[in-house]
Formats: C-alpha cells, structure tokens, sequence
C-alpha cells in the first residue's frame, strides 16, 4: 500500500500545489524576506529570570553600539492606547501588555527592545542591556503544581456518575502528557510601516491576516481598514499563528518610535517562550463497561498548564462527548498556572490531549475484557447521532475508517495476548485509536478577476499555511466552473482582498469552499448576462447551466451556444471581469452535528535491550468529506503523523524547576520527529461528500489527523511489551526501566 | 554577537603566529559560529584555517593518517577508511545531519564543546562557559550527564561520536604547538576529566594546532558495531553510544575494544570489560559479563540512573552486532 489509495478512481491524478515552484525556487515571499526602504531592525532582549521584578536597567554599553536607533524599556515605553487600562487591555485579548510592567512573570520576556540600523548591531547591543532583579521562586513545575489546583465542572453532567458505580468493569487511571512546542520552520516574525500617522502597512506570519488587523487595530486605536496585512506565503505554524504575539506589537511600538520601518524577527529559543505552545496536561480517566464491552460512564478528569498572566484552558474533554455512545458522562477540568509563556491553539487542541487519555483507557478495557480493541470500539462507536446534542451527524464515517484501517494492517496479525511476537531482542505490536474533530465551517468571501485570455485570478485574504488551500481553490473553481487549471491563478493572505477568517481549526476550505462556489456563480451569472447580448439563449441562464473553457462559455444543452470570450470582451466592451461573494454556514447547522475522524494503527517494534520503539508502519484512514485534491489532503495526514510520532515518542519542552529556563530551546535540543523517526506513513481516505457542511462537501483534515495517533503508538506499545506507559512521551528510559 | 575581525591563513606557521588567547582558529564553523550567535564564545578576531591544514586520508607506514581539515562526510566514505578503519565511518554516520558533516572538520570535531544544556543557557550558572560560577546540571536535568568521571564542578559530557571510534582504535592527534614545534597526543590523553578546571576540555596546548589524527593498523575492520541510542533516530546528541570491535579467532575473542559517549566529559574506553573479553568465547553470556562489569563501574547521577540499563543494552547489542557486522 503506497501513501495514496489508488483505488480511489474519484480523486483523479494528484495535482502538484500551485504554489510548489515559487516556495522551492524562493521566489515565494515569507513575511521576513518583504523589502521595504529605510527598514531597521528590532531584536528583543528577554529577562534571565522566571518571577521577579526588575529593580535596574543599565544601557549605557548598548547605546554605545554603533547603530543603535532607540532602547525601549519598561520605563520609556511609547503610549500604546490599548495598554492604557485593565479594560482595554481586555479587548484587545493581548495578553501580557509589552514593556508595561516592571514584573517578571516567565524567563525570556521581552524586558527590552533594541533598535538599530542593522540586525546585527541590534542583536549586539540587545546582549549588552544589564538587568538587576529582585527574583522570586518561580513555579514552573506542572506536575508538582496541578496537585493542588482543585477541579471545576466542566459542562452538563449527562447521567449520573452514580449511576454506574457497580459497572462490573471499570478502567481507572492517570495519564500525562508533557509540553511540546509547534515551532514552525518559519520563525514569527513582522514588518511594520507606518505609511502614515494612522496608516500602517504589516507583513506577517500568520495565520490570519484579519485577525491581525483586529488586534492591531484594537491595541493602536487606529481604524481597521488602515491596516494593511500581508502574509502571502506561511512557513508553517500548527496554531502558533492563530494570535498576534509580542514580535508583532513589539514591531509596531518600534515603528512609531523610530518613525521607520520596522522588522522584528524572533530567535529560534525566543520561539519555544514567545509564540504558544501545547500545555503539559494530567488526566484521570474512570471508563465503566458491562461486561460485553458496552460502555456505560466515563469520568473524565484534565488539568492543563498556564501562564500566571493568561488563563488559557485546553478542550480536554470535549471529544469525550463525541465519538462513544454512553449514558453517563462527568467532565471536570481547571487551569494550573506557571511561570512559562501562555500556552496556546497546538494541532488537534483538547481533543489530542483528551484522546490520548480516553483511547488508552478504552485499550486498557479491552485488554481486560480480552475484547478485540477494534470490536471494541465498534460496539461503541455513536455513528447516526452526536450523543451530546442528539443531533444527527450529518455524516459520519468513523466506523468504515477503522474496519478499512485494520484491513490495511492486517489487523489479524496481531496477539491479543502482549508480549506474544518476538524477533531477537525486539518485541513487536499492535495498536488502534481513533480520533475525532468538529467541522466547523466560517464567513468567508472570495473574489475572481477575469482576463480576456480567459485567466482567472481567485482571490481571498485567508493564509495558507501549508494546507494546499491555494490548490483546494484552484480544484474547486476548475469544478465548479470547467475552466481548465492552468487558467485558473490564486492569490491569498493580503487583507485587502476579500475577507475571510483565520486559517485554524480545520476550517480552512470547509469555508473557502462555499465562498469558492458562490463566486463561481457570480462569475457565470455575470458572463451569462454579458453573454446574452449576442445570444439570447443566455438570458435567463442558471449559473449551473454555464459552463466556461479556455476560449469562451456554453450552456449544457444540446446545442451547446457557445460564445468566445472574445466576443464577450468585445460586444461589452470589457477590459475584466471582476464578482466578488460571501457564503457561510447556515441552518443545517442547527439540524445537524459535523464531524470528521481518523482510525490510526501502528506496528511497533520495541528494543528490550535498548529501549527503542520504532514505529514500523503507520497507518490513518480518514474522513475528511470530500477529498477536494489528494495531494495535499494525504501531506496534511502524513504530516500530523510525524507529529504524532513526536508527541508519543519524544516531543518535550520543561522548565528547570529552580532556574526557570527551558531546557534545549533549539531544534537540537528539542526533539520532534524527524524522517528517521517515521516510516512511509500510509494515508487513505473515505471520501464521501458530506451533504450538509458546505458546497464541497469537504470536512477539513488538519486538526483530526494528530488526534488519536500517540494513543494509537502507546497501545501498540503495551501489546508489544506488556507495558502500560501513560507518560508521553514515552521515551526509551521509561521504557526500559 | 561580538564584532570580530576576521582573516584567512596560508601557511601553518602564519596561522600560529597570528593565533592569540583572543584569537580562534576557524573550520568548518559548524560550532564555533554557533557558539558565537549564542555569546559563549567571544573572539577579537577569527582565523580561517580550511586552507592550512590538509584534507586527505593517507596512508603512512603502520597507520592511516586523517588530515585536520578532513569534513566529516568525506572521512565517512573514504576508501581507505572504510577498509581499514570502518568503525570510524560507522561513528561519523551516526552524528550531526549530511548538511552538517559537510562542513564539519575532523579537527573541530575533537574540540566541540559540550552540549549540556546549562552551557548553552548564558543566563544559568556554569563552570565550563564561567568558571567558578556553579553547576546548574549538578542539581538541574541530567538526561545529557555524565554517569562516570564528572565531579561537583562538572557533570557535562563530550559530544563526539568520531572521537569514540577514535578513543577505541587508541589513535594519537598530532598537533604543531605555537612555537612550532610537533607533537603527538595519544587519543587518551587528550581529552580530559573535569578535574578543578571544566572549563578546559582538553590538554590540547595554548594557540596550539590540530594537523592530523593518526589510527595505527588494526584487525578490528571485521568485527565491529557502533551503537548509538538517543531520543530520536537522526540529528541527536547521544543518550549513550557503544563503539566496539572484536579480533576473532573463530568464536574465541582475541582482543575487544569498547569505547562510550554520552558518559563521561571525555570519550571513555571499558578497559576492565576489554581485558575480561580477552581470551573469552564470544557468545551472549560473555557480552552479558562484559557488560556488567561496566554498569559496575558507573555512578548514575539522581536525574540519569536509567543510562546504565541503556548503557548495558547499549553494549550487549554492539557486541552482538560485531558478530553479524
Ligand atoms: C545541530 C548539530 C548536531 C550535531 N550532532 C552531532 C553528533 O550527533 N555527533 C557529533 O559527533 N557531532 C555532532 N555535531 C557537532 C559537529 O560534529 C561539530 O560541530 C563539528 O565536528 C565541528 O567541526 P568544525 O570544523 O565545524 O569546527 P569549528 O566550529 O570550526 O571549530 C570548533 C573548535 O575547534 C577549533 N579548531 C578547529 N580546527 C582546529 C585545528 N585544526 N586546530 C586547533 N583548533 C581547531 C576551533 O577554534 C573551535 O574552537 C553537531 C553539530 C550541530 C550543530
């Protein structure tokens, strides 16, 4: 089995991305690499203490760099409006306001700024600020700490816990999950340009120019729409660019204060404290079940880290309440604050750290059962109706993903009983988990531009960040319209172009899509109207009776009446075409639940002498809707694997419990998965059209390809060694000892 | 980083006279540039000596001689190398990425500084990057320390994967002194233990330069294995790393070296399991003993105690490799 399933005859021959040449060649701009003249730079100095306060600041040594332009402290800030009071502060939901405090809350905050004609001179100078602290302890220990934070409700309680407190089997264990970081190979960075006293022009890496806008626009107090936003091309970011961060505002103050462009890009180890990161998380799960395996409660348990500045909670439990049907379900959680950065949106959010928990207990059951875990899960699985709301999913195919899955890796081989499949000193196993993820859809709105050649541009504000959106739009438009690809160009992430939301929470092309389609009509609407003056048969056409091609437009009917583009141009004396539309979610999302989902298993072999685990084969079936382009939809799935590998296996960012520091800020120190660390993942899809999501028919794949796949690892794990680890990541010490 | 100034050299002796405290010599960069951005080295100035020293494998009567300026990825597929002393390939595979052992010399790869993580964070406490300052690993994370030869000074541990190879093979680094006289370091007494001084990593002599690393002529290109187990499978520091090689005479073992990273602040040799091997079958059992003999010796510290489990498995596994190898 290839990465591609071949017998899928319906998602055609895999397309390349159509911005593929310009991201290789470099052609492709990323928001550090805009020219802009006069720029300087900004480099941030962080403070060399977890808690504290700052008592003295000596810059004499760094003004004496050559250079330098300004120092910007606590103690001269500029006046940023949206920093002036508590309330403000709120609106803006910033966080942490830059340089307006003399407290110490996490180790690298930005305590000082440096601007200076060049990067260098900047950075030089940021290393020559000396700082005095009065320094407190810091917490920065998650599982020492979450003990004696206590738990709140979390949502309705469905049932009573009491109403299964004699479940002949129960399942009751604790699960942690260590903090990781997204670290996307593009670092955060911002170009900010004041092009006048209420003008501002940014290129950022984001992953959404709107949302950027609005905070700006909130933190300056200057009207949105003169904020200009480019973020054209996006070097990843896994959730890191779902918020405006510290390099952002820290540009914009510069800016403003040296009455220069500004670039301010953040180091890598200021990356791993500065832009989010996943939360360390304690779970406690209680899973009760008759004895044939029928679930009857669950008692999820989840706390997350914080910063002591910022709540941010993860969405622990809430796929607890979507995939199994049960009658009883007690959800608590709460936040446990530290002294790190604020934790923010990492891939598959909540759902990835709850499944972990929930997936082990339900492998946990199935061991104890003697059950096979995908039977299992099969007698459980809630496939008509979301069991929280009783809403009908509107499609659902979670079932058919794990019975196609275990096909693949020919589920059969595996030993109920651990330990059972040994080569020399490698143990081998089996593992299965699901995952499961809302899909959601937003507002979005799309324009095309049309050229008298026929070459359309379609446009929109919303970021790619590596999802293939560019490509889903270009596929989309081809079949909505039957104009052929190579006329059909893309133009994204600029906030003058159509607005749209934040690419995030796999609802990227669940909303582009119905924008796509609803200025596909216009557009045919349009060229009908121009058409039907030199034919008549045009005149009342229905967008779904026009069909475009290089050279002009017809009508599916027998006589086809087909009018040149050249004709059109002409007889309407045109120089373009320009249709812009809207479309959003509507009713449907009162009458049904949405979501998409994904079967993961995985072959392991584990060394008992070394404490290996290799994954040897990965395998995720998803369903995601309609596969708009298979390329891009299997490079989001492979990719999430790797994450997941990363997640189970050695992903970790702490603290140094009395320094505060992290330890290994690099991508040296910090292991994330690499091409050894993975097989060729192997990625196949469902794809069936969802009826109700949107005109596509696509779910999303972003988020749902993580969730359930370290679960999917730890479990195969224990069936290779007999080993229950709850600990992630599950590195080879735990293993062995 | 601190402006520098910068200049390239010709000729060894130039590269001498101009070599000051302040000074450093320049090769693959892969560290020290590294080592700059980060301000844990400060140079005044540096000296760009690619085009000084040689870069060529060449045999010498009763040794292979590696020239100072020999990249990593080329000493990993010289001919040469790979029939006479494959080992080292082996143990130059398993570090940094491709990217990185084509810049990486065999010179700058015996004097890489540690990566404990406290010596890379400039605001924590460190006797190696400040002398006197404290170990902040001595009571901090210790999955990268040491497990034998550290002290309360200094519980880092040499990186290298090359130098394990070379510690087993007992090669001797030559070195030009900065009155230009020669000398020839045996491999075990270059690196050193942390002693009261952690902040040297070596008795390499002041402003002096590595010209070549000699590996005497040897029977272990047959036998041998290098083992490296870390948190990922590339583009990792070792938890511990094994080098072994066996001269066999059937399956009776004639002589056996073992080496270790990941250890100790200098590459380690086993030499109590090497003479216990000496004259054993090699089988299972006897690896078993090898082994334990050297978990025997290790003090894990509080925050590492699972290395020597590892460590063991480590050499069990190298030792059986060098039978199928
Ligand atoms: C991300 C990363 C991962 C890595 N992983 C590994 C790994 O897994 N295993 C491993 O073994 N290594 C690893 N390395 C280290 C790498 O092998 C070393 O950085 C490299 O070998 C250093 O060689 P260089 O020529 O670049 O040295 P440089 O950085 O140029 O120099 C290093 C030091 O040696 C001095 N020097 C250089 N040549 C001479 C000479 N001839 N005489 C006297 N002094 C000299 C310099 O002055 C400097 O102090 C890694 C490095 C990085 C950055």
């Amino acid at each position: 089995m290839g990465l591609f399933n071949t017998k899928n005859k319906a998602a055609g021959k895999p397309d390349g991305r159509v911005e593929g040449i310009a991201k290789v060649t470099g052609a492709g701009k990323y928001a550090a690499e805009y020219k802009v003249d006069n720029m300087c730079h900004a480099v941030f100095a962080g403070s060399t203490i977890a808690a504290g306060t700052i008592k003295s600041i000596y810059l004499d040594n760094a003004k004496q760099v050559e250079g330098v332009l300004d120092i910007i402290t606590h103690l001269n800030k500029p006046a940023v409006p949206g920093f002036a009071s508590e309330t403000k502060l709120k609106e803006t939901r910033f966080g942490l306001p830059l340089f307006h405090t003399d407290k110490v809350y996490f180790r690298n905050q930005p305590v000082a700024m440096v601007v200076a004609d060049t990067l260098e001179n900047a950075t030089y100078a940021a290393s020559l600020i000396e700082f005095t602290y009065q320094e407190d302890t810091p917490t920065v220990d998650f599982k020492k700490a979450h003990p004696s934070v206590p738990l709140k409700m979390q949502g309705k309680e469905r049932g009573s816990l009491d109403a299964w407190s004699n479940a002949p089997q129960v399942v009751d264990q604790q699960y942690d999950i260590a903090a990781e970081v997204h670290n996307p190979m593009e670092m955060h960075a911002t170009i900010a340009h004041w092009t006048a006293d209420d003008k501002l022009v940014l290129y950022d890496k984001t992953q959404g120019v709107v949302n950027v806008q609005r905070t700006i626009a909130k933190i300056f107090e200057i009207p949105q729409e003169n904020i200009e936003v480019f973020s054209e091309f996006v070097g990843g970011g896994f959730g890191s660019g779902l918020r405006v961060w510290t390099n952002g505002v820290g540009a914009v103050m510069a800016a403003k204060a040296v009455k220069r462009p500004v670039k301010l890009m953040l180091t890598r180890s200021q990356m791993f404290s500065l832009t989010g990161y996943r939360p360390a998380a304690w779970q406690r799960v209680k899973l009760g079940a008759d004895n044939d395996g029928k679930f009857l409660g669950i008692h999820h348990q989840g706390k997350n880290g914080t910063s002591v500045f910022e709540p941010f909670q993860e969405g622990i439990t809430s796929i607890t309440r979507m995939v199994y049907n049960f009658d009883n379900l007690k959800a608590e959680q709460s936040i446990v604050p530290l002294n790190l950065g604020t934790p923010t949106w990492m891939r598959g959010p909540g759902d990835c750290t709850g499944a972990f928990a929930v997936e082990c207990a339900i492998d946990e059951l199935s061991y104890q059962l003697n059950m096979d875990p995908v039977a299992l899960r099969l007698k459980n699985f809630a496939i008509t109706h979301d069991p929280e709301n009783k809403k009908p999913y509107s499609s659902n195919f979670i079932d058919e993903c794990i019975t196609k899955g275990a096909e693949m890796i020919d589920w059969k081989q595996r030993k109920q009983q651990p330990g059972a499949l040994t080569e020399g000193d490698w143990k081998i196993g089996y593992g299965v988990a699901v995952g499961m993820w809302g899909a959601g859809r937003g507002n979005a709105s799309a324009g095309i531009t049309m050229e008298k050649d026929g070459t359309m541009t379609v446009k929109t504000a919303m970021t790619d960040i590596g999802t293939g959106t560019g490509t889903a739009m270009q596929n989309m438009t081809h079949t909505f319209t039957g104009m052929p690809k190579d006329k059909i160009k893309i133009a994204l992430g600029h906030s003058t172009l159509p607005t749209a939301g934040s690419q995030g929470g796999s609802t990227g092309l669940s909303s582009i899509s119905g924008a796509v389609s609803a200025v596909c009509d216009a557009l045919k609407k349009q060229l009908a109207d121009y058409a039907a003056a030199i034919n008549p048969a045009y005149k009342d056409a229905k967008p779904a009776d026009v069909l475009l091609s290089a050279t002009g437009v017809s009508l599916k009917t027998d006589k086809n009446e087909f009018v040149s583009l050249a004709d059109i141009w002409q007889k309407n004396n045109l120089t373009d075409i320009s249709v812009k539309a809207s479309s959003g979610p509507g009713a449907e999302r009162q009458q049904y639940a949405f979501c998409c989902s994904t079967a993961h298993f995985v072959k392991v072999r584990v060394n008992t002498k070394t404490g290996k685990v290799k994954v040897e084969r990965a395998i995720c079936v998803a369903d995601g809707g309609t596969i708009v382009n298979e390329k891009p939809a299997a490079n989001q799935i492979s990719g999430a694997i790797v994450g997941g590998i990363g997640m189970a296996l050695m992903e970790e960012i702490h603290a140094d419990e009395k320094l505060g520091n992290l330890v290994g800020n690099d991508l040296a120190g910090y292991h994330f998965a690499v091409n050894a660390d993975a097989p060729i993942i192997e990625v196949a899809f469902i794809n069936k059209p969802d009826p109700y999501v949107n005109p596509s028919g696509a779910k999303g794949l972003g988020e749902v390809g993580i969730i359930g796949c370290a679960p999917a690892i730890a479990n195969a794990i224990y069936n290779a060694t007999g080993k229950r680890l709850r600990d992630l990541p599950i590195t080879p010490d735990k293993v062995l000892v | 980083m601190k402006p520098f100034s910068f200049s390239k050299s010709d000729k060894v002796s130039k590269a001498l006279s101009a070599k000051k405290e302040a000074v450093q010599f320049l090769a693959g960069g892969t560290n020290l540039v590294d080592l700059m951005k980060k301000n844990i080295a400060v140079p005044d100035g540096l000296i760009d000596i690619t085009a000084v020293l040689s870069d060529k494998v060449e045999a010498q009567s009763g040794s292979t001689r590696i020239g100072a300026m020999v990249r990593n990825s080329a000493l990993a597929t010289d001919p040469q190398i790979l029939a006479k002393n494959p080992l080292v390939a082996k143990a130059v595979l398993a570090g940094a990425s491709p990217q990185i052992r084509n810049m990486a010399s065999t010179a700058g790869n015996l004097l890489q500084r540690t990566r404990c993580p406290y010596f890379y964070e400039t605001s924590t406490p460190c006797n190696k990057r400040k002398p006197g300052s404290g170990c902040s690993a001595l009571h901090g994370e210790q999955r990268m320390s040491a497990i034998i030869g550290y002290n309360d000074a200094c519980v880092a541990v040499h990186p290298s994967d090359l130098c394990i190879a070379l510690a087993a093979l007992g090669a001797s680094v030559n070195v030009t002194d900065k009155g230009n006289k020669q000398l020839v370091i045996p491999f075990k007494d270059f690196h050193k233990l942390p002693e009261s001084t952690p902040d040297l990593d070596n008795h390499l002599p002041k402003d002096a330069i590595i010209t070549s690393v000699d590996i005497p002529d040897n029977p272990f290109n047959k036998h041998f294995a290098y083992v490296k187990l870390r948190d990922r499978d590339s583009y990792a520091f070792a938890l511990v790393s094994v080098a072994a090689a066996l001269d066999l005479d059937g399956t009776r073992i004639k002589e056996a070296r073992l080496a270790s990273g990941g250890v100790a602040h200098k590459p380690w040799r086993w030499q109590k399991a090497e003479q216990y091997l000496k004259g054993k079958e090699a089988n299972a059992a006897t690896f078993h003993a090898a082994a334990a003999i050297v978990a025997d010796e290790v003090k894990p510290l509080p925050g590492n105690g699972f290395k020597k489990v590892m460590l063991m498995g480590a050499i069990e596994t190298a030792l059986q490799h060098c039978l199928t190898a």
